[in-house]
């Protein structure tokens, strides 16, 4: 016997958000590091941040934490965001640990 | 109404766990098939609200909750109707700011949400707030914590992997809801507390598991809440590098009315904890490198005793479970605050 039922997970509310494409060439591009205040995050980032860079010709031009004592489980404020899109080309960030 | 229809061709039991199972859907438990007619006695318990009004948007998978989605997973996980006024307002919770889903979803930490139930409702879909409260036996608690879960699992989509980093995982993961005994409670229902004066309540608290402590021998509340601080002034908990996390006290009724026999309010019991939950300011310096403290708190000498949580108003005090000597102290994830609504179906 069949039978006919709801799927579970209904609907999506908003657009899923895509990822900026990733520059072919990153010589002469400005590269940024927004801490999420994870332990050795930011030396960990900027270490490799200079490496892209010195491999590259990039620049590390700016190292940021998310604003108003922000971590992993938060978003960094809408000012750090608007300097970052503002004043680099490139982020590294992380989400875990 | 959007959702979409499905035909399952074999409604054997083993055939729908396999159907459900085979999308990634469901929790491994067996599931009991969302029909239009199992549905629709779900949404009747909701009185005459609309079926499709959106109650909440749950990252990261941004699902639309609606209380037909409610309705939907609540018969999964084998509720009766009479849960889904307590579920639709457990929507609302995880739907608030405060809250933080996203985080709570995607964090490597076990968190889970704990439903707590209060006031009339509690009795009358026959939640269970004395012996054994957290587990198991009771369909009530057991079945409407799993349908939270499903709509995280469908709805907000924290699957393991793509929308649930938890390193571990943790049962209540599974099913994580109690009642507040208040017939055994010596002070005023916890909603009332914080100013919420209706006859029923909920309570969204996203936290580790119980950590249970016992005292089978004073007759003081010095001793018994000495136990709870030392719970929570541990280097494990999450917590303890935040700072500023909720901790719900789960008193069992012997040892609250042994407090309260002494004259202490709920409101003393939050004093104390925050006074005596503490360990040094060094202590903390040394054993983590990133510390999300408030302001103040990074500004005090290592040989400070720091309280483990920011304020006597978050430490949460409820009742709940029957005879024994035993307690507990849920923490909090700790980027995380409770939410308690009254209910609306």
């Amino acid at each position: 016997m069949s039978i006919q039922i709801y799927a579970p997970d209904g609907e999506v509310g908003a657009a899923p958000v895509h990822l900026a494409p990733s520059p072919a060439v990153l010589t002469n591009l400005r590269i940024g590091v927004l801490d999420n205040a994870k332990p050795n995050a930011r030396l960990l980032m900027v270490r490799t941040a200079e490496q892209i860079a010195a491999r590259t010709g990039a620049r590390l031009t700016l190292v940021t934490d998310k604003g108003h004592g922000g971590n992993a489980a938060t978003a960094c404020t809408p000012e750090v965001l608007a300097r970052l899109a503002e004043e680099v080309d490139l982020v590294l960030t992380g989400s875990a640990d | 109404m959007a959702e979409e229809l499905l035909e399952i061709v074999d409604a054997s039991p083993e055939a729908v766990m396999d159907f459900f199972d085979d999308r990634g859907w469901g929790d491994g438990l067996p599931l009991v098939p969302p029909t239009l007619e199992r549905v629709e006695a779900m949404l009747a318990a909701c009185g005459g609200t609309d079926p499709d009004e959106v109650l909440a948007v749950l990252p990261p998978r941004f699902g639309r909750c609606t209380r037909r989605m409610v309705a939907v997973n609540a018969v999964l996980a084998g509720c009766r109707p009479a849960v889904m006024p307590v579920l639709v307002t457990a929507v609302r919770a995880l739907g608030r700011p405060e809250l933080n889903l996203r985080g709570v979803n995607a964090t490597t930490h076990p968190v889970a949400p704990l439903l707590i139930v209060h006031g009339e409702i509690a009795d009358r879909a026959g939640f269970n707030g004395g012996l054994g409260a957290f587990g198991p036996g009771n369909r009530a608690n057991a079945t409407t914590g799993r349908a939270v879960r499903l709509l995280l699992l469908h709805l907000a989509g924290a699957r393991p992997g793509p929308g649930d980093a938890s390193t571990q995982g943790q049962p209540a993961k599974y099913s994580y809801c109690v009642a507040e005994n208040l017939a055994a409670s010596p002070w005023e229902s916890y909603p009332r507390s914080l100013g919420i004066d209706a006859p029923s309540a909920i309570t969204v608290h996203c936290g580790e598991n119980p950590h249970n402590f016992h005292d089978m021998e004073t007759d003081r509340p010095g001793p018994i809440l000495d136990k709870a601080a030392s719970v929570m002034a541990t280097l494990g908990v999450n917590n303890a590098p935040i700072g500023q996390g909720e901790y719900f006290i789960g008193l069992g009724p012997e040892h609250a009315a042994t407090i309260a026999s002494h004259r202490w309010t709920r409101r003393d019991v939050q004093s104390y904890l925050y006074e005596r939950a503490r360990l040094p300011a060094g202590l903390y310096r040394k054993q983590f490198g990133s510390l999300a403290w408030l302001p103040w708190m990074h500004e005090v000498p290592d040989d400070h005793l720091m309280p483990a949580t920011g304020h006597p108003d978050h430490v949460k005090v409820f009742v709940v479970g029957g005879a024994g000597k035993h307690s507990c102290v849920i923490p909090s994830w700790g980027m995380t605050k409770s939410v308690t609504l009254a209910v609306a179906p």
